[in-house]
Parts: structure tokens; sequence; C-alpha cells
């Protein structure tokens, strides 16, 4: 029964989803723009935060899906998990640049820097870095090379348990440093409204953003498989 | 167990024959300290604040370009095949590489942290350094050596290595320059820079050892 329903639900994704992101999106861009109040001590660029608070929720998401789909491809060597691996990658690395993006924006008048090397931007660039270096290394061999789907597997891995420690270490090492000072009561209601319809936004984009990559990409393995079947046969 | 004693020996005896490898990670080694020397003048009257991440950044560089060719003669010549057909685990085949690799690092950054005594006026050859410079190369060692892997298989892997170890290895430079600074006495204790070096070694050892054989098998 719930397999059924599963597969029914993932059947029409390419229906459901590209609508539902779109009003979902529509929604977030009128909340943050006209809905939320106007935020008395940062003005109207705090207004990013209802974007920037949820890309950094998807580029976790995404991360996990990197992990767990890596796992898969060393536990199965079933080559689609590879494809949504890279594809989760993609939109990771995607979305950190996003939140870097938007950060430096709302950094430069609160702040008044774009950057400051605080524990969560480093970490957050380095999460960039290993995404990229991921998409680098996977990029360097074919689709179809099992071997190489195994070492990127494997990267993914340990970027993943890295993260932690590499979290760990430059919070301890910004202890030394004076830390910006962000103001942060409670939200008020229509903030947290606004917040959480982005955060469903961005999450549905992200669903349908991966999706959309795994499938060109396990459409692209398809063609290179059946290309070089056919130079195969034209051999013979 | 005796095979893997002697896939042991015999990436020891690579490692002295192939001297021209790693003698030239040594001398980039040198050469990066020199660099570093004329860049931020190390003249100065007190050099040591800037000691420790002039030596964590040149271990951590020769460690990459040292690394970088373990894999690479075994591939050309077609033995790492007959290695992964030959009844030995995988895991020793790896730890081999890992122990071939850390003695000469270990020799490289001995050699280095000589070389600062002298040059820089600073006692650099301390048990507790050296204690802290180990530990810190066990964790890195393991790590490089594994992702060098990729290096038997792609033509650019000289660029490629450092662009992939390096960022995962920010937990490891920062502990190792903090317990340095913490050694030469720049800087306060502020964490135990140590037990995180350490721990940073045990995962990595750990956990290559483990998704060695996942890379290798064909």
């Amino acid at each position: 029964m719930l397999r059924n329903t599963l597969l029914a639900v993932y059947g029409a994704r390419w229906t459901v989803l590209p609508p539902l992101v779109g009003i979902s999106m529509l929604a977030m861009l009128i909340g943050a723009v006209v809905v939320a109040p106007r935020e008395v001590v940062e003005g109207e660029v705090q207004r990013l935060f209802y974007i920037h608070a949820p890309s950094a929720i998807a580029m976790y998401l995404a991360g996990g899906v990197v992990f767990f789909a890596s796992l898969a491809v060393l536990w199965t060597r079933d080559l689609r998990f590879d494809a949504l691996a890279r594809a989760a990658a993609t939109v990771g690395a995607l979305f950190t640049a996003i939140v870097l993006a938007t950060g430096a924006i709302w950094g430069r008048p609160i702040w008044g820097v774009y950057w400051a090397w605080d524990a969560r931007l480093t970490g957050t660039l380095i999460l960039f870095l290993i995404y990229s270096g991921y998409l680098l290394a996977r990029s360097l061999a074919d689709e179809t090379d099992e071997q190489a789907a195994r070492y990127a597997a494997v990267l993914a891995i340990i970027g993943a348990l890295d993260f932690p420690i590499i979290h760990m270490s430059v919070d301890w090492w910004r202890t030394l440093h004076p830390q910006p000072i962000v103001a942060r009561g409670a939200l008020p209601t229509p903030m947290l409204l606004v917040f959480f319809v982005g955060l469903v936004a961005i999450s549905l984009l992200a669903v349908w953003l991966i999706a959309l990559r795994a499938e060109a990409e396990g459409l692209a393995t398809r063609v290179s498989g059946l290309r070089a079947a056919a130079d195969r046969r034209e051999g013979e | 167990m005796s095979a893997s004693l002697a896939v042991i020996e015999k990436d020891l005896r690579l490692l002295w024959r192939h001297r021209s490898g790693w003698l030239s990670a040594a001398t980039f080694a040198a050469i990066t300290v020199l660099t570093y020397s004329f860049a931020f003048d190390l003249v100065t009257d007190d050099v040591r604040p800037l000691l420790p991440g002039v030596l964590w950044v040149t271990f951590l560089f020769a460690g990459t370009i040292a690394c970088s060719r373990t894999f690479t003669d075994e591939v050309e010549q077609g033995t790492f095949d007959a290695l992964l057909l030959a009844p030995v685990p995988r895991t020793a085949l790896y730890v081999g590489k890992v122990i071939a690799n850390l003695v000469a690092l270990l020799a490289i950054e001995v050699a280095v942290l000589v070389m600062g005594t002298i040059l820089f006026n600073t006692t650099l050859v301390t048990a507790e350094l050296l204690v802290i410079v180990g530990v810190g190369t066990v964790g890195y060692v393991c790590l490089t050596t594994l992702l060098a892997t990729l290096g038997s298989r792609v033509r650019s892997r000289e660029v490629l290595l450092p662009v992939l170890a390096l960022p995962l290895l920010v937990p490891l430079l920062i502990a190792g320059v903090r317990a340095t600074g913490v050694a030469l006495d720049v800087s306060a204790p502020s964490a135990p820079w140590l037990l995180l070096l350490a721990v940073f070694a045990i995962w990595s050892a750990v956990g290559s050892a483990l998704l060695f054989p996942l890379v290798v098998e064909r």
C-alpha cells in the first residue's frame, strides 16, 4: 500500500513538482518582499534572510543526499546512485554559493564587511570547496566508469565524515577572535511564517533540481552505454 | 601475515630505490621555507609567531607532492594489477604505501626542523614538537595516500590532489599550527589541539584503511 503510494508519487513527479515549486517560490518572494514586516534594526536587507536560511538548510540536505547515495554506490555498485550523488552535489554547490553570496550582501551593511572569518562562514566556504573538489574529481572520468564512481563515493563519504571535525576545529579556532555579534531574539510570527514558506519553497526547488539533474545524468549514462554498444556492433 | 610484511618490505625497498621522488619533495620543502623567509622577511627580531604556519604549510605542500606519486610507478609498470591479483589483503597494500610515505615525510620534516633551527635561531627539534609533527603527519599521510589512488587514473593529478586534500585537511592544519604555537610559547593553549590532531590521525587512518579496498577493487 505504502509502496504503491510512493511509486505513484514518484511517477507523477514531473507533473507535480514544477507547479508546486513555482507556486511556493512565488509565495516565498511575495512573503519576503511584501508580507514580512520591515526589520527595525537591520532594515530591508534583512529580507535576504528568507532565502539565505532555507538555502543553508537545502545545502545540508543536498549533502545528506550525496552521502547516502555514495554509501549506496559502494553498497550496490549501481551507477544510478552515482548519478543521484552527482546531481545532489551540483545542487548542493549551487545552494552553498547562494548562501555565501546572500550572506556577503547582508554582511556588508550589517557587519560592515562582506566577509568575516567567523566559524560558520569558514565552515560553509570549506563545504563549498569540498563540493567543488568532488564534482571536479568526478568530472574527470566518464559517467560509465564504475571505478571513478567508487572513488568519488569514497571522497564524498570522507568529506561528509570530515565535515563535523572541520566545523569543530574552525569553532575552536575562532574562539581566539572577537565574534560578530548578531542580536537575535525570537522571530515574530509573520517573519516565522514567511521563513517556513521559504523553507518549503527552497526544499521543493532543491528536490526538483536534484531529480532533474539525476534524470539527465541517468539518460546521459544510458546514451553513452548505447553508443558504446552501437560501436561494438559496427566493429563486428 | 608474512605476505603483508612482504608487501611492506617491498614498499620500503621501492622508497629506497626511488630516492629521486621524495628527495625532490625534500628539496621542494627546503625551497618553500626559503621562499617564506624572503616573502615574510623572517629575519626580524621575533620570527616565532610566524613559524608554526610556515612549518605546517611546508609540511602539507611537501606531503601532497610526495604522496601524489604513490601509485604512479606501480600503475605504469602494471605491478598494481598483479598485486591486486595476489593473495594479499588489500589493506596491506594500503598500509605498505602509508608506511613508505610516512618514513619519507618524517625524514623530510625532521630535516626541515633542523634547517629551521639553524636559520631562525629557534630550537625546533624538541620532543614535544616531534610528537606534534609525528601525530599530524600520520593524519595527513593516511588521508592523502588514499586520495592519491586517483593519481593512477587521471593526468592532471598533480593539481587535483591538493585541491581535493587541502580542504579536508583544514582541521589538521589548524590544530597543527595551534599546537606548534603552544609548544613554541607564541600562543595560549586555547583548546586541546594535540587531542584534535590525534583524533584526526585515528579517524583518517581507520577510515582510509576501510575505504581503500573499495576504491581499488576492479
